[in-house]
């Protein structure tokens, strides 16, 4: 976002103390209501999606790219014995995440490593900032 | 904001107890730990008398020149500690580390295990 339309422009710095200190050393947010957590970033090139999908190998993780939606789903399948103890979530999970710019479709690359999957989205040619020269007279 | 995420990733990580399943089939136990983004040699495994601990740091690289734009998960220090049973046979722990999931293998002892017990006859 270019323009900042809060009331609070400007004043970001007290604010952000004060929620510094509301919630401590961890600045993400704690709730986990979706699964996967999901971090979205960007810089000039590119948006990344990362996500922690743990024990879910890459063949069962069913990535889709439609025009601006990216969809993540897999199963997380249930080992075989008497259990003690479950805290690990089990079945079927999806993520949907809305890009609002333009994709270079063909160039999205996922990687995953320790559970840990990185998805780069490159941002198509015509949404990246141009420089414009001025002829002079 | 996106500073002052990398500030309190310096300070010291958040520690979490991580999700693990526990179960029981005929040759021994098996724990299945989520670690995810925990590399295979940041990871510490601890044998003592009767406790089993565990602990590892995932390793995220936090790219400087990116703009977070949602953040849900971070670097954290995962440490939990199991008990062990006596019949667990401690010589022969196997652990391996895929996908994130740290899986022990801890069998039972030879003594431990059920036995048939024939019944002779005259």
């Amino acid at each position: 976002m270019v323009i900042d339309m809060s009331p609070f422009y400007g004043s970001l710095d007290n604010f952000d103390r004060v929620f510094n200190e509301l919630w401590g050393p961890l600045n993400i947010s704690q709730r986990r209501v979706a699964y996967p957590p999901l971090n979205i970033s960007e810089d000039a090139d590119a948006i990344y999606v990362r996500c922690e999908i743990p024990g879910v190998n890459v063949e069962d993780i069913d990535l889709t790219f439609t025009d601006a939606t990216l969809v993540i789903k897999g199963e997380r399948k249930i080992e075989k014995g008497k259990y003690y103890r479950q805290e690990r979530p089990t079945g079927n999970f999806q993520r949907v995440v809305n890009i609002n710019s333009p994709i270079d479709v063909d160039k999205v690359k996922a990687l995953a490593k320790d559970g840990h999957l990185e998805i780069r989205l490159p941002k198509a040619e015509e949404s990246k900032p141009r420089k414009i020269s001025i002829a002079m007279n | 904001m996106n500073q002052n995420v990398m500030q309190s990733e310096a300070k010291g990580l958040p520690r979490m107890k991580p999700a693990t399943d526990i179960l029981e089939t005929p040759e021994g136990f098996s724990i299945y730990v989520d670690m995810p983004g925990v590399r295979k040699e940041d990871l510490v495994i601890d044998l003592t008398e009767d406790e089993l601990r565990i602990g590892g740091k995932s390793a995220y690289q936090s790219a400087t020149n990116e703009n977070r734009v949602h953040v849900e998960f971070g670097n954290v220090e995962y440490t939990r500690v199991f008990t062990l049973s006596h019949i667990v046979d401690r010589e022969k722990i196997k652990a391996t580390l895929k996908n994130g999931v740290l899986e022990l293998l801890l069998p039972k002892a030879e003594k431990a295990l059920p036995r048939k017990i024939q019944v002779e006859l005259e």
